[in-house]
């Protein structure tokens, strides 16, 4: 019964790492940052949606209702409305569910309470449009302003801001896309290197195991454990710095700009320590899976 | 059984090595291989333990077709060899019994048997007082003693020496090349590159010349080719 120990090849990776201190700290570090960047920009689009989801900014049309309107006359309105072409669902909130909800929101954050003078908007009635064609939009708008019924006093179409946070949104995302695909690349060739150099520190010990008839993944298994190696360490690491981090610029939001609301890290951090866990082993691995091809070969 | 048949190697260079070997060494020989510098006696070895490849004719050990071996199986076909450099090759920080152990460690081998085995290998060699020592600590022949004692870790079933006296003075040579009948008594082949030529009519056993890309003479019970 042949038996293979894995303290063996992990005492033996780590012993490569140590003897590599240099390189080793410079594929983490880089490998890290690699992570950092990509956790940042992606908490950062996260939290542009869940804001995004939150006021429900997209597609949709608020059209106020005069609070000198009778009830006839808001629900001619809303009856006109419907009746426009492009809309595909018509909401009545009542100026009472409009008030609950606001008061609602302010004991959320009670700070908020002195900053601002309440709207006279939740004192109004008003209704919530969702349109099908984002292409028409200005029309509807039209039609809105000029219905047949008076009594509207005011309409909020934020597809503006929904398009501009849109453009922002893959704006930001193609740089993101741009910076880890550098990262990445600077990442797996700096492994790379790594492990080579561990490599050609033992070569001597290497010929020798070919010789005496190691196979392959004998020799090479410790150099993967290293590329995986380096990968845990930078990922459990940059998962704890991205903590650090995330809850500095969480608690600068909170308290200076508390109209934006942002998820909490406690709720994320398994997304994020899975991702830069699986992240760092797979780049790991891919890095020192190159780095060896040769010596899988020969 | 070895068995090289209309054997050539040419470099990637364009050398030719080795251009038409014929040599058959059936198992349990003992066989001295001489022939000049640069006449393709490394070749020969390398061919053996499949580091190069033929570039065409035939290379059979036992049931191993050399020419058809799939890298993947190389490992396995090795360990059928044990190997002697002339620079003996040991780990200079290990002890000469981790240098045995290691040999048998690479190929899995639970610590128990290596336990036993290393001892007993280390004693075959006369290196049973020495086995806490490291190799800057034992001389030429002791160190050349430990790799054959490595060489051997894996019970394999022929033992190749490449020039194995080449960096040891003459009496520590003849304890060696002792020692390499001695295994071949053991019943394993044994193939022995030498330049010595006090030693190979000493010996008195086959002697295959090689040169001019092939096998020039091949006596038994011979001596060295005074014109090589
Ligand atoms: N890796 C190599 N690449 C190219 N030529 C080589 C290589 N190894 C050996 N040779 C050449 O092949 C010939 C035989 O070399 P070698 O087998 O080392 O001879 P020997 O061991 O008998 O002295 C020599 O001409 C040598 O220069
Ligand atoms: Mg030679």
């Amino acid at each position: 019964m042949r038996r293979y120990s894995l303290t063996y090849f992990i005492g033996q990776s780590f012993k490569g790492l140590w003897r590599n201190g240099v390189m080793s700290l410079a594929s983490i570090t880089v490998l890290m940052s690699c992570l950092l960047v990509m956790g940042s920009f992606s908490l950062l689009l996260a939290n542009i949606n869940y804001n995004m989801e939150e006021i429900g900014l997209l597609n949709e049309i608020v059209v106020f209702i005069d609070e000198n309107s009778t009830d006839e006359q808001v629900a001619a309105i809303g009856t006109e409305i419907k009746g426009l072409d492009n809309v595909s669902g018509v909401r009545f909130i009542s100026r009472e569910e409009a008030h609950e909800s606001e008061m609602a929101k302010l004991a959320d954050h009670p700070n908020l309470l002195q900053r601002m003078s309440l709207d006279k908007e939740i004192y109004r009635h008003s209704y919530v449009i969702t349109y099908s064609d984002n292409s028409r939009v200005s029309t509807l708008q039209y039609q809105l302003e000029h219905l047949e019924n008076k009594g509207v006093s005011k309409i909020i179409c934020r597809t503006d801001l929904a398009e501009t946070i849109e453009s922002l949104k893959s704006g930001i995302t193609m740089i993101f896309i741009w910076f880890l695909a550098i990262l990445m690349v600077v990442s797996i060739f700096v492994i790379i290197n790594t492990i080579k150099l561990a490599v050609f520190a033992r070569r001597q010990e290497i010929s020798i195991m070919r010789y005496v008839g190691a196979t392959n993944w004998f020799i090479t298994l410790p150099f993967v454990f290293e590329g995986i190696f380096i990968g845990l360490l930078a990922g459990g690491i940059g998962y704890l710095l991205q903590w650090y981090l995330y809850t500095y610029v969480y608690n600068i939001i909170i308290t200076d700009y508390n109209m934006i609301s942002v998820m909490a890290y406690a709720d994320i951090s398994h997304y994020v320590i899975a991702a830069f866990l699986a992240i760092g082993v797979v780049t790991g691995i891919i890095g020192s899976s190159i780095s060896l091809r040769k010596y899988l070969h020969a | 059984m070895i068995e090289f048949k209309n054997v050539k190697k040419v470099y990637p260079n364009g050398t030719v090595a080795l251009d038409n070997v014929n040599l058959r060494i059936n198992d349990g020989e003992f066989v001295f291989i001489v022939g000049a510098s640069g006449a393709g006696k490394t070749t020969l070895m390398k061919l053996l333990l499949r580091e190069e490849k033929l570039t065409s004719g035939s290379l059979t050990v036992d049931e191993f077709d050399l020419k058809k071996l799939s890298n993947f199986k190389v490992p396995y076909y090795r360990r059928q060899l044990g190997v002697v450099f002339q620079d003996f090759r040991l780990f200079p920080n290990k002890t000469v019994y981790e240098n045995v152990a290691f040999a048998m460690r690479v190929i899995g081998e639970p610590s128990k048997v290596i336990r036993r085995r290393v001892p007993t290998i280390l004693s075959i060699v006369n290196l049973q007082d020495k086995y806490n020592c490291f190799p800057r600590e034992l001389s030429g022949g002791e160190q050349q003693r430990v790799a054959l004692a490595r060489a051997m870790a894996n019970n394999p079933r022929i033992i190749i020496a490449d020039e194995p006296t080449g960096n040891i003075d003459p009496k520590m040579s003849l304890e060696i090349m002792n020692l390499l009948v001695k295994i071949q008594k053991k019943g394993k082949t044994v193939i022995v590159v030498t330049h010595e030529k006090n030693l190979v009519d000493y010996f008195k056993q086959r002697v295959v010349t090689i040169g001019e890309g092939g096998v020039i003479s091949d006596t038994v019970g011979g001596m060295y080719n005074a014109e090589v």
